[in-house]
């Protein structure tokens, strides 16, 4: 290959100017004329029958020009997944964020009296406010169609576990507990809703996936796709939380029925009780090993909280399939895995997707093998994670060169630790002279996948078109792919410059609208840059050919398909079930105040493999981003959920980090290895650096007080009443 | 509907504006004067998306009540950049990758103005005691820091300069 000119550079974003000066226009900052306004109801309450739903008050309120309700949905059916929402609650809510009806009023005021005058006959129903509860004998039905509330099951099984751990010289047991995590993105959910000049229902709002949108919007307003339109404008952050839609359907219907334009624009509040969270899982572990430190026999119990709707909770437990025993291989493992309805907020994608979850157990495990085995952490990780030639739990052969043992080794070195014969002495910290003080080293490894995998198709859409005479003056690239804030567009220009060979600025992009572009499917699973930049490269290289054949305007592209994954297949053999992974290693060192329970990070190192870092500035900023998410879920961020009903829907009482948490200079060890099926040889890089935080913090918690931590989040309280118990 | 008249100057030109009473600064500056550069992320000061100057100082917009802001003196994102030129900050914040989804970056950049005409050197420590207010949930904040810096350096030079 020619060396690359634009791909591997520092570029400068090109969305950055308008941000920094104020004119990048986010949802709820477009204002038409004539336009209403929408208020929401809510449900408010986390399990009930609708008796009557009264809203003759709210249409005398002065301004108020309608209330929309389940009567004025043509199909009222909603969901990512699983169809198994409705837009506004008819019969029953499930959740207290459950939409019931909304009104529109020429004002935001009188849309906020008229919604505050709407009056609801409920009739409570009892509360399944955990995944125990609502899988107890007798619980009522959250849905009538799924029995026992079971939301999703998974189950795998390969060789013979229980032999493998009567067998075993060592079998340790461990159960962990990982909280609900709010995505807390920056702009709350907004839009406007429209009849654009075509005609089309139009929605402009900020999510992952336009065509996604427009897919749940024509459905329920049953209408053929091409008569509705998604629009993004600057996305103010999502992080998963955008997966599933939650203005996007109401604002549609009422711009439908009024045929005027409609805007919303949630407040925090209604932000964190409106949208899904991140599961709360609780992960059992049952691991054998001989003396040696040989992995044999994993046996994982997983139970996940769905909440009131699935959202994407089936595929964030069917991960679980490959990420429950972390980035290790075993000969023998039982994987059984529910995720179950409830009354609490939906769980959802966010960032990692279940992997933050799943490694946090697992590293934890493997630490402590380590320790009871006396096998250093090092080497007991190179001698059972994956390499290559290495196949999932599902017997899916690892696709691509697999850094992560190198990754292991020099993460580890930056740190400090040595090689010695076969085993590795790791850093010993300088202990504080404060005798409430003491520091620890902890260290953890994982792999994230990188596209949905599973069978479910994939691809991405992407259009160049080129004009000029004899050279190329000005390229256009066509593409719906969202820019959540991670900077996509200005990635996918790269690659359409460098496969072009023009300068950037040559290319100009037509962004983030289903009426100028196809799917480029969601900006999730860290999947856009290696799909949604194969597809631009192979439009780019379409137009380009064109280009030589003396078309003018030159023009390329189409939907790209990517390779062919599996779901799961008892066929162990014919198992593909994704072509691409990240992986990372992290290693950190921690200052524990025993008697207040305060943890302070005094060295972090973070080891990735970006494949090939399209530009390694935005690279790092997403690992940083990633990295200190995880410290906030795994910190200070304390989602609190009673009975139902959700105690932290502020951010004055939700804590994610400020910059003043943030003070440990972070080390990044970036190594190349490109993959060998995306363009460039990228790799995702969104998820990763949130996977392994948590699990290196709580081993080095442990080197620093001798306490192994197996539930989040690490507040201060939570470490002092531990430490405190431990001492006892 | 209780209703106010407020004379303020923003980014250097004056306004009369009568609007609702309750109103805070956030939204007469979105609404009536259609200044959408300043966010709302919460209405309750928590996340510092709506940071303007009032009278060189940083506040929420979300606390102050439009009535507050009479006779005084208000600058946003908007009125940062002389004609065409970026002021240092709004440079620094680009050419450090401090900018990610951006919905915070008005208020980072704002607040960072204030400090800098406070501490033109200011050292880590003072960078995150005069950001604190500021929520980012996108950077990890690493790169914020460092376009600070680079701002602080620039403007050192052009001082230098003048």
């Amino acid at each position: 290959m020619t060396e690359l000119q634009v791909v591997g550079q520092t570029v400068v974003r090109r969305d950055n100017r308008a941000k920094v000066i104020g004119e990048a226009r986010y949802a709820a900052d477009i204002a038409v004329p004539g336009m209403l306004h929408m208020k929401i109801v809510f449900a408010g309450r986390p399990h009930a029958l609708i008796h009557r739903l009264d809203t003759a008050a709210a249409r005398a309120v002065p301004g108020v020009v309608d209330v929309i309700t389940a009567a004025d949905v043509p199909v009222n059916v909603r969901g990512l997944i699983r169809p198994d929402q409705t837009v506004f609650c008819d019969k029953k809510v499930r959740f207290e964020g459950d939409q019931v009806c909304a009104v529109i009023a020429d004002s935001i005021e009188a849309a906020e009296a008229g919604a505050r005058l709407v009056h609801i006959e409920y009739e409570d129903l009892p509360i399944l406010a955990s995944p125990e509860e609502a899988m107890r004998e007798g619980a009522p039905l959250i849905h009538d169609d799924w029995p026992g509330n079971i939301c999703y099951r998974i189950q795998l099984n390969k060789g013979d576990v229980d032999a493998a751990l009567a067998a075993a010289d060592i079998v340790i047991s461990g159960e962990f507990n990982t909280p609900m995590q709010e995505h807390a993105y920056l702009e709350p959910e907004a839009g406007l809703g429209y009849i654009d000049e075509e005609g089309r229902v139009t929605v402009r709002t900020s999510g992952q996936a336009t065509h996604d949108d427009l897919r749940q919007i024509a459905a329920a307003l049953d209408l053929p796709e091409d008569r509705v339109r998604v629009i993004y404008g600057a996305i103010g952050g999502a992080f998963g939380g955008r997966e599933d839609i939650s203005v996007q359907a109401a604002l549609a219907v009422a711009a439908w029925k009024l045929r005027r334009p409609v805007k919303v624009v949630w407040s925090r509040e209604e932000s964190i009780v409106g949208h899904g969270k991140r599961h709360a899982y609780t992960i059992r572990h049952t691991w054998g090993a001989s003396r040696a430190g040989e992995l044999l026999a994993a046996k994982v119990d997983i139970l996940s909280d769905a909440g009131a709707y699935n959202y994407t909770s089936s595929e964030v437990l069917i991960n679980f399939l490959y990420s429950a025993i972390g980035a290790y291989q075993f000969p023998n493992i039982s994987i059984d895995g529910v995720t179950v309805y409830t009354n609490n907020i939906p769980g959802c994608a966010f960032r990692g997707f279940g992997s933050p979850q799943s490694i946090f157990a697992s590293e934890i495990m493997i630490g402590r093998l380590s320790e009871a085995l006396g096998i250093d952490p090092v080497t007991i990780r190179l001698k059972n994670c994956v390499h290559n030639g290495s196949t999932l739990a599902t017997g899916a052969p690892i696709s691509g060169y697999i850094a992560l043992p190198e990754l292991i080794e020099a993460c580890v070195e930056r740190a400090g630790a040595v090689r010695e014969g076969a085993r590795w002495r790791l850093p010993r910290p300088q202990q504080p002279l404060s005798p409430n003080k003491r520091r620890g080293f902890g260290i953890a490894a994982g792999m994230k996948n990188s596209g949905f995998g599973w069978g479910v198709p994939e691809g991405s859409y992407a259009r160049v078109v080129l004009y000029g005479k004899e050279e190329i003056e000005r390229a256009e690239l066509y593409t719906a792919a969202a820019d959540v804030g991670q900077g996509t567009h200005s990635v996918l220009a790269q690659i359409a410059a460098e496969t072009l060979g023009v300068p950037l600025e040559k290319v100009e992009m037509i962004v983030s609208d289903t009426a100028s572009a196809g799917s480029s499917g969601p900006c999730s699973a860290s999947r856009m840059t290696i799909w949604g930049g194969s597809a631009v490269e192979a439009a780019a290289a379409g137009a380009l050919a064109s280009w030589q054949n003396e078309d003018r305007p030159a023009s390329g592209g189409g939907w790209w398909e990517a390779p062919k994954t599996t779901p799961l297949l008892p066929d162990r053999e014919a198992n593909m079930n994704f072509v691409s992974y990240a992986y990372g290693v992290h290693a950190v060192e921690v200052e524990v105040d025993v008697e207040t329970g305060e943890i302070e990070l005094t060295r972090f190192i973070a080891a990735h493999d970006p494949g090939r870092a399209v530009n390694p500035q935005q690279v790092i900023g997403q690992l940083q981003g990633g990295l200190v998410q995880a410290l906030g879920w795994t910190l200070t961020e304390n989602f609190q959920t009673h009975g139902g009903h959700i105690r932290t829907d502020r951010l004055s009482t939700y804590l994610i980090p400020t910059i003043a948490d943030v003070s440990v200079p972070v080390e990044y060890v970036i190594v190349e290895r490109p993959d060998d099926v995306s363009a460039y040889g990228v790799r995702g890089v969104g998820e990763i650096g949130m996977v392994l935080p948590a699990p290196a913090i709580a081993a080095a918690i442990h080197d620093a007080t001798g306490v192994w931590f197996d539930r989040l989040p690490l507040t201060p309280e939570s470490v002092a009443t531990r430490l405190m118990e431990h001492a006892r | 509907m209780n209703e106010v008249t407020v004379t303020l100057t923003v980014n250097g030109q004056a306004h009369t504006v009568t609007t609702a009473a309750q109103k805070t600064l956030l939204y007469l500056l979105r609404d009536d004067l259609h200044l959408y550069g300043t966010k709302d992320g919460c209405r309750e000061g928590e996340c510092g998306a709506c940071t303007v100057l009032l009278d060189g100082r940083p506040v929420n917009a979300c606390l102050v009540l439009a009535g507050q802001a009479d006779g005084r003196e208000v600058v946003t994102i908007e009125g940062l950049a002389a004609d065409d030129r970026l002021h240092p900050l709004q440079h620094a914040f680009i050419q450090a990758g401090a900018v990610q989804c951006g919905f915070c970056t008005p208020g980072l950049i704002l607040s960072s103005v204030a400090l800098l005409e406070q501490h033109p050197h200011p050292d880590d420590q003072q960078i995150r005691r005069a950001l604190t207010g500021n929520l980012c949930r996108c950077t990890g904040y690493t790169k914020i820091i460092e376009a600070v810096k680079l701002a602080a350096g620039e403007m050192a030079m052009e001082v230098e300069h003048d």
